[in-house]
C-alpha cells in the first residue's frame, strides 16, 4: 500500500506554492512555487504554470514513496478575502495526471468571523 | 536555469531524507488499532506530539461518515510503531454550512464535561429548528442539551462517550428530551476536544467512589456555573440575532440584484467603470 501525504496548494492570484507533507504536516516531502518555474513576475499565478509547478512537486513526491493524496486548497483568505485562484483546479488536474490517487479535497481558506476592518475607508479604493 | 537549480536542491535533500525511518501510526484502542498511515522522522522525539487527522470513512469504511474529522495525537513510540490519543473531532464546515439556512435558528452550546474515568472533554453540540424561535426558547434548549450531556458523560468512559457522540446517540437523547419544548430539525455535536486524558484507567469500585466525591463537588460548582452561563448565554443570543439580520439584508440586496436582466447589469457597469475612469 502506498503511504499517504497532504498536498497543501496556496493559489492566490499573484503566485502558486505546492508543498507535499506527510499526514501530519510535520515533514515537507516535495516543494515547488510559482517563481522556481518562469522568470516573469506576472505568469506565477497563471494556470499554466500552477500546472508545472503541480507536476514538478508531484513527481519528487512520487519519487520518495507517496502515492495517495489529500488536497488542501487555499486562497488569499483574511480580511481581504478571496477564494482560490486561477491555478487552483489546474494544479490538482496535473497531480492526478502525475500519477498520485486523490483522497480528500478541502478548501481551508481561512475566513475571518468578522475581524479587523479592511484597508480602503468606507468609499473602498478610489482609483 | 529553474529547473536545474530545483534539482540541485532536491540532491541536497536527499541525503537527510534517506536518514530518516518510516513510523506506522496506529490508531487508539477505541478505534481498534487500526494503522492509518506512515510518518517519517529521524528521531523518535520528534514525533510525539504530531497530531493527524483522519475521516471517519477511512476507519470504518462506512461513506455517511466521510463528513467527521478524527485528530490523533501521538505520544507513544513502540518500535516502528506510533502510538496515538484522541485529541478530538470536528465536523466538515461546508457539511455543517449546508445544515445552517435562513430564517432558521441555530443553538450553540459550549460545554466542558468530565467522564467517569476523569477526562476532561469540551463538547459543542448545535440544533436547527424549522423555524426563526424565541430566545427563550433557545435558552430552554440550551438547558436541556447541557443537561443530558453532563448526565450521559457521568455514566461514560470517554471512550464511550466518544463513540456515542460520533454515532449520533447523545444527539438523539437531546432531541428526545427537546420533543416537549420544540420540535428541533437536528442535532449534531459539531466538535470535541480532550482537555484533560482520563486519569483513573481501571474500571473498579475505589473509582467509582472517588468520583462520586468529585462529582458532589463539581454538582455544586456546575450550579454555580449555570448561573453565570445563562448571563453570559444570554447576551451573545442578542449578538448572534444582530449579526444574523445583517446577513439577511445583505442577502436579499444579492437577489434582487440576481433577478434583475442581466443586460441592464452590464450596462450599468459599463456606465460606472467609465465615469471611474474619467
Amino acid at each position: 500500500m502506498g503511504k499517504k501525504g497532504i498536498a497543501h496548494i496556496y493559489a492566490s492570484f499573484n503566485n502558486i506554492i505546492v508543498t507535499i507533507t506527510d499526514i501530519t504536516g510535520a515533514e515537507t516531502i516535495a516543494r515547488c512555487s510559482g517563481g522556481m518555474v518562469t522568470k516573469s513576475a506576472k505568469d506565477e499565478g497563471s494556470p499554466y504554470v500552477a500546472m508545472k509547478v503541480a507536476q514538478i512537486a508531484a513527481e519528487t513526491a512520487l519519487e520518495k514513496g507517496i502515492d495517495v493524496v489529500n488536497v488542501r486548497i487555499r486562497g488569499r483568505g483574511g480580511k481581504k478575502g478571496g477564494s482560490p485562484g486561477r491555478g487552483a483546479q489546474t494544479a490538482i488536474r496535473s497531480l492526478v495526471r502525475a500519477g498520485l490517487k486523490i483522497g480528500t479535497i478541502e478548501d481551508v481558506t481561512p475566513h475571518p468571523h468578522d475581524g479587523c476592518k479592511p484597508k480602503g475607508g468606507k468609499r473602498g479604493r478610489r482609483i | 536555469m529553474a529547473k536545474a537549480r530545483a534539482r540541485a536542491a532536491a540532491k541536497k535533500v536527499r541525503d537527510k531524507w534517506r536518514a530518516k525511518n518510516w513510523y506506522k501510526i496506529i490508531a487508539p484502542p477505541m478505534f481498534n488499532n487500526i494503522e492509518i498511515a506512515d510518518t517519517p522522522a529521524d528521531k523518535t522525539s520528534n514525533l510525539i506530539n504530531r497530531v493527524t487527522e483522519v475521516s471517519m470513512q477511512d476507519l470504518t469504511n462506512d461513506f455517511r461518515k466521510s463528513h467527521i474529522k478524527l485528530f490523533f495525537q501521538i505520544h507513544k513510540i513502540e518500535e516502528s510503531n506510533a502510538l496515538t490519543r484522541f485529541i478530538g473531532h470536528t465536523l466538515a464546515a461546508d457539511y455543517v454550512r449546508r445544515l445552517i439556512r435562513r430564517r432558521r435558528s441555530r443553538i450553540d452550546g459550549v460545554y466542558d464535561v468530565t467522564t467517569r474515568d476523569g477526562a476532561v472533554v469540551r463538547v459543542k453540540p448545535f440544533a436547527t429548528t424549522e423555524k426563526r424561535i424565541q430566545s427563550s426558547q433557545k435558552r430552554l434548549i440550551r438547558n436541556v442539551m447541557k443537561k443530558t450531556i453532563i448526565e450521559q458523560a457521568k455514566t461514560k468512559t470517554l471512550s464511550e462517550f466518544i463513540k456515542d457522540a460520533l454515532d449520533g446517540k447523545i444527539g438523539s437523547e437531546i432531541y428526545k428530551n427537546c420533543k416537549n419544548l420544540y420540535p428541533v430539525k437536528r442535532i449534531e455535536i459539531y466538535k470535541t476536544e480532550v482537555k484533560k486524558q482520563p486519569t483513573i484507567k481501571t474500571e473498579e469500585e475505589k473509582p467509582a467512589e472517588k468520583t462520586k466525591e468529585e462529582e458532589k463537588t463539581k454538582t455544586e460548582k456546575e450550579e454555580k456555573k449555570k448561573t453565570e452561563e445563562e448571563t453570559k448565554t444570554s447576551s451573545s443570543a442578542k449578538k448572534k440575532i444582530v449579526e444574523k439580520k445583517k446577513k439577511n439584508k445583505t442577502k436579499a440586496t444579492s437577489k434582487t440584484s440576481k433577478s434583475s436582466n442581466s443586460k441592464q447589469e452590464k450596462d450599468e457597469e459599463k456606465r460606472k467603470t467609465s465615469t471611474s475612469n474619467k
